[in-house]
């Protein structure tokens, strides 16, 4: 059974289209990353999801339940952080959760729970209206926590976090993975999620253009990278050219005595070492760096982020049915 | 499916108690009626404790209609506008359990102030003119506690059924002055274009139901019928009723038998509707909203 399964999801309003035919599946017990930038209508998406938002049409099930009609059987059985909450300013930490409890009739102990989310004792006894950013971000964490859901649907976790919070909700996704909760969370900053994520969608505009596992996105990446050759002589920037006619590269940049090259094929690197070196430069010294998943979700969500099937890296990725795979070619501006 | 209406309504009735702004608004009702009955004492103190119930029941049908609006009129919106509606929704409460849960809290905070009021003006009532007409008491304080769930339920249903707090308080205020302000002006105006005179001491049954209807009109009504004595409507006048018409009740204008929706017990069924209706209207729109 799918934990959630959408099927041409779409909402409108007015002339804006926020989610255009979504069909995206997240399978039990997997960590799924919804990744997009601001706006992308991943929001949209969860709070059709969670029954705030009505879809226009499409449809969409959560742990089997109809996400509409059966909206009732769905809430006690996960655990869900929204996005643009507020908490209750004049009730304590700890009676938010105490009320989390009694509504999902759950056996949590308050305590451990706000342990868990690192809130402390003295915290948890304070009225929640002095609380940070990140402190409600936590307190609505440990929420989302009582009754040990079965998935957990958390819309950006990460912000208003520092990086150490960050670090500790990465470590709860994957303590709460490893009991056997599905976890789904939406993200705009990809390094949050792809050292925690089975798999991740990426949507823009709304639309999925890509559903990948990480190692999936990183193999259609291909070889590539940034390349950084430093010239023994001067000026760098009279071989630009030479090292720009390379194919495979897309991009240099000359600064100095370093041309820094973005590679999208791995053979690339070799060649403009022996481009540089016919051309009558000599390469001091030479530095490669693996191309980030960034850059490639720069281009996929750059507006033209159209994306080939051509390296759709592997079948994971067979229940997207929009643009399944990203295509290193494409990793340009 | 267990609802989840209770679980809501004690937080809510939690959450209100913190609200300094709600314990103001029963400062103020406790406050007017203590500062009534010692008035009173000081200026006549041949008045006897029925005749001071009466006076003390005149700015209550002003306090307790703007006091339960007060408390009102955000409660649901009001969490839709700061997002913790949707950490209150993530969690097993629907949409159900929020407008009635939220509509039950708040009347227990109104239905609590209207109490404590009474309480006191028993307590003072029973200090200052030495005996207190337990039956009058008991009625004027039930018939009081109604009208305050009215307009709570009146605020509840309008703050389920806008989008904006800036709605919610335009139309709660709205109704307020059409009830207090405007109401000669649009119900014996247009009898005036009609028939061209105002409205006689025997107006026309349509417009005695209209009378009926005005939910502050239907408290005093009540109010004259469990308490000995004489307590008026407070509300904006224009002139174009006849002025002894103001101090009767649309059963005693009627020339005969009045017809049961101008009968005085039927003013305990207006309330009713005034509570009832908006909070249908304002849980139906909000059943259907995006959040």
């Amino acid at each position: 059974m799918a934990a959630i399964e959408t099927s041409g999801l779409t909402k409108t309003y007015g002339e804006l289209t926020a989610v255009d035919g979504l069909n995206l599946t997240v399978r039990d017990g997997e960590v799924f990353g919804f990744l997009g930038p601001n706006g992308a209508g991943k929001s949209t998406t969860i709070n059709m999801l969670l029954d705030f938002t009505r879809p226009t049409a499409g449809s969409a099930t959560v742990l089997g339940y109809d996400a509409q009609a059966e909206a009732d059987e769905i809430s006690p059985r996960v655990g869900v952080l929204p996005e643009g909450f507020d908490i209750y300013p004049r009730l304590s930490g700890r009676r938010h959760v105490e009320f989390a409890i009694q509504t999902k009739d759950a056996a949590n102990d308050p305590d451990a729970i706000i342990e868990r989310v690192g809130l402390s004792a003295e915290d948890a006894a304070r009225p929640a209206g002095d609380y940070s950013k990140g402190m409600r971000q936590r307190l609505a964490t440990g929420m989302a926590l009582v009754g040990d859901p079965d998935l957990l649907i958390m819309d950006e976790p990460s912000s208003g976090l520092d990086p150490h919070g960050i670090r500790e909700m990465q470590d709860l996704v994957r303590s709460e993975a490893e009991r056997g909760t599905t976890v789904f969370f939406s993200s705009h900053i990809l390094e949050h999620v792809e050292t925690v994520c089975d798999r991740v969608g990426v949507l823009n505009e709304g639309e999925l253009v890509a559903v990948d596992t990480i190692e999936g996105l990183r193999e259609s990446v291909g070889g590539g990278g940034t390349m950084e050759l430093t010239l023994a002589d001067g000026d760098a920037g009279r071989f630009r050219e030479n090292a720009a006619a390379v194919a495979g590269i897309t991009e240099v940049v000359a600064t100095g005595r370093t041309l820094e090259c973005t590679v999208t094929d791995s053979a690339a690197k070799a060649g403009a070492v022996v481009a540089l070196d016919d051309a009558g430069a000599t390469v001091d010294d030479v530095r490669i760096e693996d191309v980030s998943l960034e850059t490639l979700f720069t281009a996929l969500t750059n507006g033209d982020g159209e994306v080939g099937a051509d390296t759709a890296g592997t079948a994971q990725s067979a229940d997207a049915t929009t643009g399944a795979a990203a295509a290193s070619s494409e990793v340009s501006e | 499916m267990s609802s989840h209406i209770g679980t809501v309504a004690r937080k809510e009735f939690e959450d209100a108690g913190r609200s300094k702004l709600l314990w103001a608004l029963i400062g103020l009702l406790v406050g007017f009626v203590a500062i009534g009955y010692v008035g009173i004492w000081f200026a006549d103190d041949e008045a006897t404790a029925a005749e001071v119930l009466t006076f003390v029941g005149l700015p209550l049908q002003i306090i307790i209609p703007i006091a339960a609006l007060i408390a009102g009129y955000m409660a649901v919106v009001g969490e839709r506008r700061s997002g913790s509606i949707k950490l209150l929704l993530g969690l097993p409460p629907n949409r159900t359990d929020v407008v009635f849960g939220k509509l039950l809290g708040r009347m227990a905070v109104i239905g609590t102030a209207v109490v404590l009021a009474f309480l006191v003006s028993l307590v003072l009532g029973a200090a200052l003119f030495g005996s207190v007409p337990f039956a009058d008491w008991f009625g004027f304080a039930a018939v009081s506690v109604l009208f305050g769930l009215t307009f709570t339920g009146l605020a509840v249903g309008v703050s389920a059924g806008v989008s904006t707090r800036g709605r919610a308080m335009a139309v709660v205020v709205g109704i307020y002055i059409l009830l207090v302000g405007l109401w000669e002006l649009v119900t014996a105006g247009p009898y005036y274009l009609i028939y061209d005179e105002g409205p006689p001491v025997e107006a026309e049954t349509w417009y005695l139901l209209v009378e009926q209807l005005n939910p502050i009109a239907a408290y005093t009504t009540l109010m004259n019928t469990v308490v000995e004595g004489q307590m008026d409507v407070i509300m904006f006048r224009f002139g174009l009723e006849d002025f002894e018409a103001m101090t009767m009740t649309p059963a005693e204008r009627y020339a005969g038998d009045a017809p049961f929706f101008l009968q005085d017990w039927f003013s305990a069924v207006v309330l009713l509707l005034w509570l009832l209706v908006p909070v249908a209207i304002g849980y139906y729109r909000f059943q259907n909203a995006d959040l």
